[in-house]
């Protein structure tokens, strides 16, 4: 930006003069963008943090006295948390599911944007349709899977009718399926944010290396598998991070469809969470959980960003030579 | 101002006076409808008070027309509900008062919550208020004790829920059945005296093949615990001991585990999830033996418009343990749902009297008989007569609820009940499911109960103990 | 020869898993909608009720209409309050935090597009704010709300929203002022535009069609935010998601038509929306990860 704002300017002098002022200028615009958001950030995060941090050290039992009175209690409530297997199976089930329902996704998304991104007939209509699932209100789709995924509900039916067989799978009820029933609405829930992200990236490609494989004589599997594929990395990545991050914290689907059961199959960090500090009132132990949650989601966020830095870096060297030379046009 | 308001003051002493003298010579017949008036006596020197309550709304439609006579009576109504699910309403409760906040005037729930928002400061005692207003929860048994805590009265209650038992007439008195039932077990087929009977008789029915599945109990999480503490009182024991020991590992917490885990076997499979939203699909439609189940199932079972097994069922006392070699009956009373009062509200009086008005008897039994909004259940001593409400749940429901109400035993009342509860669910449920055995369920409950025990406070729970025992019904077995 | 059977092959497989796939996706929401006419006794029903009859509209006029004033057999009816309120909570909340976040993030994405106003690193961070789950901090978040006075109050959980959805916000419209040329900004400045005109008048104007899909996906996470708006709310700001969960009772269970009855109103008009401005939507996901 300076750079060709420098070529413009006539007189080195007043280039300089007028520098100096453009970046005051430039900086005092800066801080009028970023002002209110830090002002709100601090406001908001600071205390409700230095909350957190001081019931995770302070055993406060509601009942009993105010929060400002409660006792010290050092590492024992942390203690607690990490000696509680009950948590260490809700954070194996977070990962089970969001790691299955990213997957999910992802399979199906880019499988549906591969067969939809060139122009066919009905293209429109197919786009429109498979979209309409992330339109939908997750704890509606909670309440609605509840009759759908019953014994008897339409589910069984219709797979006993397919198949001439008398299926009675127990969706909800078996704990052993439970999760992975979730897991399947959730998928049902989000391929579309797989599906339309995959279809931007399959969209954008360039023509150019396909058409030159094809003259070459590759099959269209070798041209997806060593062709498409490497150039789509950056976007792949994308779905899948933004896809697992989202489903660690999914809350409503499971809480809305089974409340963490039968027994506690489906309890997740989030329902568990939920429960100790909303149902059973330890707030203390609540936030413990909730500062090892958060310690935890910011160690896979910081893994997350750096392999979407490395893969944005690429992308923007692979793209830089043609843009600069635009530029100097 | 000051001139004008005292003629009025004296005018209201005077009506006051008047009230209470015509009242007063129609004897005790009179009394109850009396009831009423000298509510309106007290509530009449508010003045227009437009009450907020957090109440689930299909409670709540059946209260309108009395909280309209309220209103027209004394200017006090209740004009704006928080309207919850009736399961997220404790949490919102324990959230207001963690908060002391002065938003709700009543909130409706569970008495089981009464402990917990007690100790947290936020219930006002209403015996104050129920003096002055010269009005008594006259409920069958000792079922309003249930709304008590440490002596004092904290709810009054609009919803007798108390589990019935209820089986089916029509196959129970089939005499194909009964001669099979005697030829299989030498004994005649007679209505299910102990758990054992009851069992039998479901193992005996079960046939899903045709549809008819033994048991319709409910197993899941939040909703299968009333049957644990049923068993459990019922073979004499309680969850502690008066040192808050946890002493559900023990003999009679055995054969309620027992009890609690073999329903599986004439159960539904999926039993492990469904709440009453399914269950009850499947009893109205015909496909449940033997149950226990709340009394207000009876007014929906009975409508033909809405069930397919009116008029096929019999309803009585829920079958009992033993304790000491004599036969023991504990029906669970949970939950009882309550007006409660909150101290913080700057509306508090006319709060209390409100509450203590849609407990009176002509209010609560036009609550009660509402057929459709069939929520509210039947508990008031007047109520087991009244025709309207007779006509409602049938006589012989109304026999059993009346029954039942006798040996009405509450859900684990005490501070943390939720906690308990949580517990409860998890332990039990893991049982069920068949990944804890039996022996390590109890165990489990007991390790985890005393964890809950020692955080929330041993000396604290100590007199707790005190009322959870003291609102134990007293009698074996109703008279 | 061969090579055309293939492609029909193709086509045929093609069609084949996409008709699947779109079989899928309309069941459920057909259950909804067929649900939402059943009268109660066919909720749960063996064998499933797979087309209301009689159809009903008594959920319909429940839920929407509110029950007190029908009688009905003598009777009234379940159910009492009608949920407008809600409903006008949630437009007032959704769109309104919608607004201002997508307005706000796409100043901010202007600022690091031109002037590197934030850094990689503390964009990737900004991602953050977003993938925190929101119950690990709501418990303290209600308590310090509610000293503040900002519990139960539209701008209490505005604020909530408008914060979870700035990174998306920042993210999707920095990939569409990117790919807006400098030198139209250039020469507006020449013309003696100030930069907050430049912005207003000149840069979001060239990326409507991004602002719109951008728009619409926070929008659709904002509608259906159930967590915060359950727990930072009381009888004031009760939101559409919370206002389904009600149709529930601790011994009488879910009441389920009326439920869809609700469901079908809340997701409906976002239904329309979305596919009104569908074709905009593929754009807006590609967070800079795509270059055209």
């Amino acid at each position: 930006m300076t750079e060709t704002l420098a070529g413009i300017a006539p007189a080195e002098a007043a280039a300089a003069r007028r520098d100096v002022s453009r970046s005051e200028a430039v900086r005092r615009f800066k801080w009028m963008i970023l002002a209110p958001l830090l002002l709100l950030l601090f406001s908001l995060l600071t205390p409700v943090l230095l909350l957190q941090l001081y019931f995770s050290f302070h055993q406060w039992t509601v009942y009993l006295s105010s929060w400002w009175n409660a006792d010290f209690a050092g590492l024992d409530i942390f203690q607690s948390v990490f000696t509680d297997p009950r948590f260490g199976w809700a954070v194996l089930r977070s990962l089970a599911f969001a790691g299955g329902s990213t997957i999910g996704c992802f399979v199906i998304g880019f499988l549906l944007a591969y067969l939809i991104y060139r122009p066919f007939r009905g293209q429109a209509l197919y786009y429109a349709l498979f979209i309409v699932p992330m339109l939908t209100v997750p704890i509606v789709i909670a309440y609605t899977g509840q009759m759908l995924l019953d014994r008897s509900g339409p589910l069984n039916d219709i797979l006993s009718r397919l198949t001439g067989h008398d299926i009675q799978v127990l969706w909800l009820s078996n704990p052993d399926i439970a999760l992975l029933t979730v897991t399947l609405l959730d998928i049902w829930n989000w391929t579309p944010f797989s599906f339309i992200i995959m279809l931007a990236g399959l969209s954008a490609l360039p023509k150019e290396p396909v058409e030159a494989a094809q003259i070459l004589g590759a099959s269209s599997w070798r041209i997806f598998w060593e062709v498409q594929l490497p150039l789509l990395r950056p976007v792949i990545l994308l779905a899948l991070v933004l896809r697992f991050l989202d489903a660690m914290g999914a809350f409503p689907i499971i809480w809305g469809l089974l409340q963490g059961g039968p027994g506690t199959a489906t309890e997740t960090l989030g329902v568990y969470i939920y429960i100790t500090t909303w149902q059973d009132f330890n707030v203390s132990l609540g936030a413990a959980q909730s500062y090892v949650t958060m310690m935890m989601m910011v160690v896979i966020v910081l893994v997350a960003i750096r392999l979407l830095r490395r893969e944005k870096r690429s992308l923007d060297t692979m793209y830089a030579g043609p843009r600069e030379a635009d530029g100097a046009i | 101002m000051f001139d004008q308001a005292l003629p009025r003051r004296h005018v209201l002493q005077a009506g006051l006076g008047l009230a209470g003298l015509a009242a007063a010579p129609f004897g005790s017949r009179a009394l109850a409808a009396d009831e009423g008036d000298s509510i309106i006596a007290a509530a009449k020197g508010i003045g227009n008070t437009d009450l907020k309550a957090i109440m689930w709304s299909n409670y709540f439609v059946p209260m309108k027309p009395p909280i309209e006579e309220f209103r027209k009576a004394t200017g006090i109504a209740i004009t704006n509900i928080k309207d919850l699910s009736t399961p997220t309403i404790p949490q919102a409760a324990m959230a207001e008062a963690l908060t002391r906040s002065p938003d709700f005037d009543i909130v409706h729930l569970g008495s089981e919550m009464i402990p917990s928002l007690v100790s947290a400061g936020y219930l006002e005692p209403l015996d104050e208020y129920m003096h002055k207003a010269n009005y008594k929860m006259d409920a069958v048994g000792d079922y309003a004790n249930l709304a008590t805590y440490d002596g004092k009265t904290y709810g009054i209650i609009t919803d007798g829920n108390i589990f019935v038992h209820q089986l089916r007439k029509d196959l129970f008195e089939n005499a194909d059945n009964k001669k099979k039932f005697e030829d299989k077990f030498g004994k005649p087929l007679a209505y299910p005296k102990t758990w054992d009977d009851e069992f039998q008789q479901m193992k005996f029915f079960h046939n899903p093949e045709k549809g008819i599945y033994g048991s319709g109990n409910l197993r899941s999480r939040g909703f299968g615990y009333p049957w644990f503490l049923m068993y459990l009182y019922s073979f004499g024991g309680f969850p502690f001991d008066p040192d808050m020991k946890p002493t559900v590992y023990g003999e009679a917490g055995k054969r309620a585990i027992e009890v609690y885990l073999r329903d599986k076997e004439v159960a539904f499979p999926d039993s492990p999830t469904w709440g009453t939203s399914q269950m009850i699909g499947h009893i109205t439609a015909g496909d449940v033996y033997s149950c226990q189940y709340w009394g207000g199932l009876i007014k929906l079972q009975e409508n033909p418009a809405k069930s397919k097994t009116a008029g096929k069922w019999t309803y009585g006392l829920v079958p009992g343990g033993e304790a000491n070699g004599k036969p023991l009956y504990r029906a669970a009373g949970m939950p009882v749902v309550c007006l409660m009062v909150n101290r913080n509200s700057p509306h508090k009086a006319a709060a209390a009297y409100m509450a203590c008005w849609l407990g009176t008897e002509k209010a609560s039994s036009q609550i009660v008989s509402d057929r459709v909004n069939s929520f509210n259940d039947a508990w008031t001593k007047q109520e087991m007569t009244d025709p309207r409400v007779v006509q409602a749940y049938t006589p012989g429901g109304i026999k059993a609820i009346q029954e039942n109400l006798q040996v009405s035993s509450p859900n684990i009342y005490l501070t943390g009940n939720q906690e308990f509860v949580d517990v409860l669910d998890k332990n039990l449920g893991q049982g069920y499911l068949g990944q804890l055995k039996a022996d390590e369920v109890l165990k489990q409950i007991d390790a985890d109960f005393a964890k809950v025990v020692k955080r929330i406070g041993t000396a604290k729970l100590k007199k707790d103990y005190k009322t959870y025992a003291a609102i134990m019904p007293k009698a074996m077995q109703p008279a | 020869m061969t090579k055309s059977r293939q492609r029909r092959a193709a086509t045929i497989a093609r069609y084949a898993v996409l008709t699947v796939w779109a079989a899928i996706v309309i069941f459920p929401l057909y259950w909804i909608v067929a649900t939402s006419f059943k009268p109660q006794d066919q909720w749960f029903s063996w064998p499933p009720v797979y087309l209301p009859s009689p159809p009903t509209l008594e959920n319909y006029r429940d839920v929407w209409l509110g029950a007190t004033s029908f009688e009905h057999g003598g009777q009234t009816a379940l159910s009492l309050q009608t949920p407008f309120l809600a409903l006008r909570n949630s437009l007032i909340l959704a769109f309104g935090a919608t607004t201002l976040a997508v307005l706000y993030g796409s100043i901010i994405a202007y600022g690091v597009s031109r002037y590197r106003l934030l850094s990689e690193t503390r964009m990737f961070q900004l991602l953050m704010l977003r993938m925190v789950p929101p119950i690990v901090i709501v418990a303290p978040l209600s308590l310090y709300f509610s000293y503040i006075g900002l519990l139960d109050s539209m701008i209490g959980l505005g604020i909530m929203y408008f914060l979870t959805s700035l990174p998306y916000a920042v993210w999707m419209t920095k990939s569409f002022i990117d790919e807006v040329p400098r030198e139209v900004e250039q020469a507006a400045e020449i013309l003696g535009a100030s930069r907050w005109r430049t912005v207003f008048e000149v840069v979001l104007p060239l990326i409507r069609s991004g602002l719109v899909a951008t728009f619409m996906f926070i929008l659709i996470l904002n509608w259906s935010e159930y967590l915060l708006a359950l727990i930072l709310s009381k009888t004031h700001v009760v939101t559409l998601p919370v206002e389904l969960s009600k149709f529930e009772g601790s011994t009488e269970g879910r009441l389920f038509g009326r439920q869809a009855a609700l469901s079908v109103g809340i997701t409906l008009p976002l239904i329309i929306v979305g596919l009104f401005i569908r074709k905009h939507l593929a754009r807006g996901f590609s967070f800079g990860m795509v270059r055209r």
